[in-house]
């Protein structure tokens, strides 16, 4: 056995026993859903960072950047300004409104009370597109998982797809929320180890800054120019991405469980500081790779993070890099796990069939219900060609385009009515879905764009010359405010 | 645009990442100062 894989045993049955210790203080389902809101400002910012970065920020963006140099940097620029929007403008108003909202634990359940929307149909669609995306979403990431395990130690796809799933399964289903964030905190931290010391030792194994940037000209004086082959809606459509963070529930559920409102700032400062440092990390590794290979090309550029790890370190310290790439990836698909989960638990069972039942029991509900989704994702990976996981693509500008605007619009306005909601999302998910179909001029903007304009139109004029918004929800909406300010 | 540009323009394009770490610390010394996390 090489040291490689003694690494990655230890680092995975770390994550066992952090799910086994979260699962005797998880009592009742707050707890498994949300942790019962105690997380600190460290755990929430990191757990933030890792649920959202999945392999392509140790995979996809270095490859971008190591194949097409500087004008991929526009992506990680939009990113970055978003994250920071959702921390400034979200956080704060969701972590208060959630808990004054009839302690709401998940996403549709703080819609459905934000708008006292008694006939369930907010919470009922937005529950059922989180079940289902998250299904592929999971389903996906297992796939990527799986295909990593099988390129570093040439294990049967299968056996690796079922370990890694195995894993992530176990310390999920035993620990619920504190066990993924919890774990996250780990991961985010072995990830941003990972995308300091990588592009630091290639930078020694290059020279200086100025042998970087003379070699990547001499390949090609394009890539260092982020203007290269870009139209301004290029520009636009890659920084874009950022509008996605304000409908993510993976993400938001982490800025519920924060333990205080006093936090928040501390977990800000954090959370950009950890994903500012880690897109730098990502892109340098990508352009700086580019000099340490040469003119050599090499097969998969996305493959540049794990041939330097490969090439510059000793086993045991490569096993550890290599680590953060699925830490990357499981961070992602237990957040996700989790949050369907909850779907199914609070949404439909505690909410729908069963309002009388206990504490134990949702636990116990909420268990079963990760196994059940995770299985079903883990067959789905079994066939990783599978036309059902091309769904994903829908997914980040889906929960951007529907959730985004209605979520800043409930933060934000006193007057977005019910029906605002509820149009809104429906219009801004239709038109993702509609103009991913189209190609060609505007049609190749990223869909998130025109979608998030939609639904918040929608959502604006429904509200505006429909039926209002009741002076309930805006009495309501007045007294919450008055708490985050 | 290519042509106005000098190969060293995509170091200012980084300037929106560190810009929103300085803004997040800032905000922290802000509510740090106020004393707000010491109260409750």
């Amino acid at each position: 056995m090489d040291a490689t894989t003694i690494t990655f045993i230890i680092y995975l049955l770390g994550m066992i026993a952090i799910g086994v210790i979260a699962y005797r203080v998880t009592d009742n389902l707050s707890d498994y859903i949300l942790g019962g809101r105690s997380l600190g400002p460290g755990v929430t910012a990191l757990s933030a960072g890792a649920s959202d970065m999945s392999g392509w920020l140790l995979l996809g963006l270095p490859g971008a950047l190591f194949a097409a140099g500087m004008n991929q940097i526009w992506i990680a620029i939009g990113l970055a300004i978003g994250a920071y929007l959702n921390w400034q403008l979200v956080a704060p108003r969701l972590r208060v409104y959630t808990e004054q909202a009839n302690n709401a634990l998940t996403l549709p359940d703080f819609l459905e009370n934000r708008f006292a929307d008694d006939t369930r149909l907010l919470r009922v669609l937005s529950a059922v597109v989180i079940l289902l995306f998250f299904t592929f979403y999971t389903s996906s990431g297992l796939v990527a998982g799986a295909k990593l395990f099988e390129a570093t130690f040439g294990l049967p796809y299968a056996t690796a797809l079922w370990i890694g799933a195995g894993v992530i399964i176990c310390y999920t289903f035993l620990g619920g929320f504190l066990a993924v964030s919890w774990t996250d905190f780990i991961q985010g931290i072995l990830m941003f180890l990972a995308l300091i010391i990588v592009p630091i030792v290639t930078l020694m194994a290059v020279g200086s800054w100025d042998d970087v940037t003379a070699a990547v000209a001499e390949k090609d004086a394009n890539f260092l120019d982020a203007f290269h082959d870009m139209t301004l809606l290029g520009i636009i459509s890659l920084a874009a991405w950022g509008l996605g963070y304000f409908g993510q529930p993976h993400i938001l559920a982490r800025f519920m469980a924060i333990r205080s409102l006093r936090d928040i700032p501390t977990a800000r400062l954090i959370g950009m500081g950890w994903m500012v440092a880690g897109l730098f990390g990502a892109i340098f590794t990508g352009f700086i790779g580019i000099a340490y290979f040469g003119p050599e090309q090499i097969e998969d550029p996305e493959k540049v993070f794990i041939l330097l790890t490969q090439v510059l370190f000793h086993p045991l310290v490569s096993g550890i890099l290599l680590a953060a790439i699925l830490a990357a990836v499981m961070s992602t698909i237990d957040s996700q796990l989790l949050v369907s989960s909850s779907a199914i638990t609070e949404d439909f069972y505690k909410q729908i069939l069963r309002k009388e039942a206990s504490d134990k029991e949702l636990v116990w509900v909420g268990r079963l219900s990760v196994l059940i989704i995770a299985v079903i994702a883990t067959l789905l990976a079994t066939d990783r060609e599978s036309s059902v996981l091309s769904l994903v693509s829908y997914a980040w500008a889906g929960f951007g385009a529907a959730f985004g605007p209605i979520v800043l619009l409930s933060l934000l306005w006193r007057g977005l009515s019910r029906n605002g909601a509820l149009f809104g999302m429906i219009a801004g998910a239709v038109t993702v879905v509609v103009w991913k179909a189209q190609t060609g001029g505007l049609f190749d903007v990223y869909e998130i764009l025109p979608g998030f304009i939609v639904c918040g139109l929608v959502a604006i004029l429904v509200s505006l010359f429909g039926k209002p918004a009741s002076e309930d929800t805006k009495a309501e909406y007045d007294r919450v405010r008055a708490m985050w300010r | 645009m290519d042509a106005t540009l000098t190969p060293e323009t995509w170091y200012w394009l980084l300037i929106p990442m560190p810009l929103v770490v300085l803004l997040s610390f800032l905000s922290w010394l802000i509510h740090a100062v106020s004393g707000k996390h010491k109260e409750g």
